[in-house]
């Protein structure tokens, strides 16, 4: 049976999976009318957002009634994405272009563990394995010439886009937990729900309160009224989403108030990483070329961030 | 026949491949339709831009179009002429003038097609070079267009293509790059020269357009 559908859509998924499509409905429904009402705001940025986490939520769906491994997929796919993204900004080499492969063939690998659930190799192929592999065919090519560069942007490139992002499959290979239905599903959807609803309402508090500036040289939409307003509303609504996770009051506040914050984190570091790159004023005016990294920034760091807690809180480091 | 394999090789599978896998991205395609014949006027720096510019082909077009290629380089044997007619669809010539009478005429060719009603894509610049790197028009886009004033020529501007599939490389590298078509025009110029250079420049300018694109090739010892 490819189509059917299962007990737990019935449980606490069904319950996340019809609050998202809520919240986006109201979030595509608000934008377009505040977009209309007050046509000088720019929302363009709100509104590209909103739409990637539509696709993102379809594919969740999808995966929830069809089979996991499409989620495995689509996320090596996400990882495929931001990986092809940041290459071509990067200042590398014609010479580098065999370590570049070699990049590109580490996402399968990566997942294939991710999938299998072999935890030690999922968590040494890239900082380990690859970290030693990718110097080692950039040296196999022989020219020395800004090799230093190379073989740092390549393997923080992996980091990044690779390990940080496959965190995010490796929540469906975690073994069941006694008393918790939801599952890896669960913890996923909680995550990519929390990072969202951390993105936008560090925008609207900022758009409404900003006033003081956090880091006016990186990105200078960032407000304190933005960032603290928004961890804190993120805090609040994942204390309430908390029987998606196996976690306990104090424990989903606390979770979620963290993630909230490395959401920013993750947010002004792909910032700064475009702006180095000369592509921030570019980027958004253009239509057509934010890429796929402007919309999962701060996902690349709330995912491993929030899989360590995980495993601190709720499995004890027994996995 | 021919048609229905070059939708299926451009239409799905390039479509996949091109777009899908390797992020080359187009914009203005819509420029394509506006007249049922064109001359194509293209910078040339890897096999994918004929690729991916019959990729970006609508469908009714897609067998009018002609791609020119070299024959010294893709007629070099028949199986090779063959396959590039088939699967490219393209028009063989010579990179030279005839030396002695009997030889084939490259401007010929090219006339012939362009009075059988069908489009060709042109790359002037004879060879692909260095990735990002233009070189100097050749006058037989000038001779064409001179001939043939009735014709509009649409310039295509292509980025980044050098980095995923650079000349003298057989690896095949996923990167973003793109594709710009500009709006179709009929050239102003009287002489070969005038032209040559009009269209130089109507590609060129299309530059502007592209997203910032590190050249990888900066640091590379020749």
């Amino acid at each position: 049976m490819l189509l059917s559908l299962p007990s737990f859509m019935k449980s606490e998924s069904a319950t996340l999976l019809m609050i998202m499509y809520g919240v986006l409905v109201f979030a595509t429904v608000l934008f377009y009318v505040w977009g209309r009402v007050a046509p000088a705001a720019n929302l363009t940025e709100l509104k590209l957002r909103t739409r990637s986490w539509w696709v993102m939520a379809v594919i969740f769906s999808a995966a929830t009634v069809i089979h996991p491994i499409v989620t495995f997929v689509s996320i090596g796919f996400l990882s495929f994405a931001v990986m092809r993204e940041l290459f071509s900004l990067m200042n590398l080499r014609m010479a580098d272009r065999k370590a570049v492969l070699f990049a590109y063939l580490a996402i399968p690998v990566q997942y294939f563990f991710a999938y299998m659930g072999w935890y030690i190799s999922f968590l040494v192929f890239i900082p380990v394995c690859m970290y030693v592999c990718i110097p080692a065919v950039l040296v196999a090519e022989g020219e020395t010439k800004g090799i230093i560069q190379s073989m740092t942007q390549l393997t923080a490139v992996l980091m990044l886009s690779v390990f940080c992002f496959s965190h995010l499959a490796y929540l469906l290979s975690l073994p069941e937990l006694p008393g918790f239905s939801a599952g890896g599903r669960g913890l996923l959807l909680f995550l990519v729900f929390i990072t969202e609803i951390n993105d936008v309402m560090q925008f609207v508090w900022g758009k409404t309160l900003g006033k003081r500036k956090i880091m006016p040289g990186v990105s200078p939409n960032k407000t304190w009224e933005g960032f603290v307003g928004g961890v804190i509303s993120t805090a609040f609504l994942g204390y309430f989403l908390r029987f998606l996770t196996p976690f306990e009051g104090w424990q989903a506040w606390l979770v979620s108030l963290i993630v909230g914050i490395a959401g920013f984190c993750g947010d002004v570091i792909i910032s700064a990483i475009k702006r180095d790159l000369g592509l921030k004023d570019t980027g958004s005016t253009i239509p057509g070329h934010g890429g796929v990294l402007d919309r999962v920034d701060s996902l690349g760091v709330t995912s491993p961030v929030f899989f360590y807690l995980v495993y601190f809180l709720a499995y004890q480091f027994n996995v | 026949m021919k048609r229905f394999i070059l939708f299926l090789l451009y239409r799905i599978f390039g479509q996949f491949v091109v777009k899908g896998l390797l992020g080359i991205s187009f914009r203005n395609t819509q420029h394509l339709s506006r007249y049922p014949q064109f001359v194509l006027v293209g910078n040339h720096n890897s096999h994918l831009d004929s690729v991916s510019i019959l990729t970006a082909l609508p469908l009714n077009i897609i067998e009018k179009v002609h791609p020119v290629a070299a024959s010294d380089y893709f007629g070099n044997s028949r199986r090779r002429a063959f396959w590039t007619r088939l699967l490219v669809n393209a028009i063989l010539i010579p990179r030279q003038r005839p030396q002695t009478p009997g030889d084939p005429d490259p401007i010929k060719l090219m006339e012939d097609a362009l009075e059988n009603g069908e489009s060709i894509l042109l790359f002037p610049e004879g060879s692909r070079g260095k990735p990002e790197v233009i070189q100097p028009f050749r006058k037989g886009i000038g001779y064409l267009l001179r001939e043939h004033p009735e014709i509009p020529y649409i310039p295509v501007y292509m980025k980044g293509l050098g980095r995923c599939l650079p000349k003298g490389k057989n690896l095949l590298l996923p990167l973003k790059g793109e594709v710009i078509f500009g709006e179709p025009r009929f050239c102003q110029g009287n002489t070969v020269d005038q032209i040559v250079k009009e269209v130089e420049f109507s590609v060129k300018f299309l530059d502007d357009l592209a997203a910032p694109m590190p050249n990888w090739d900066r640091l590379e010892i020749a």
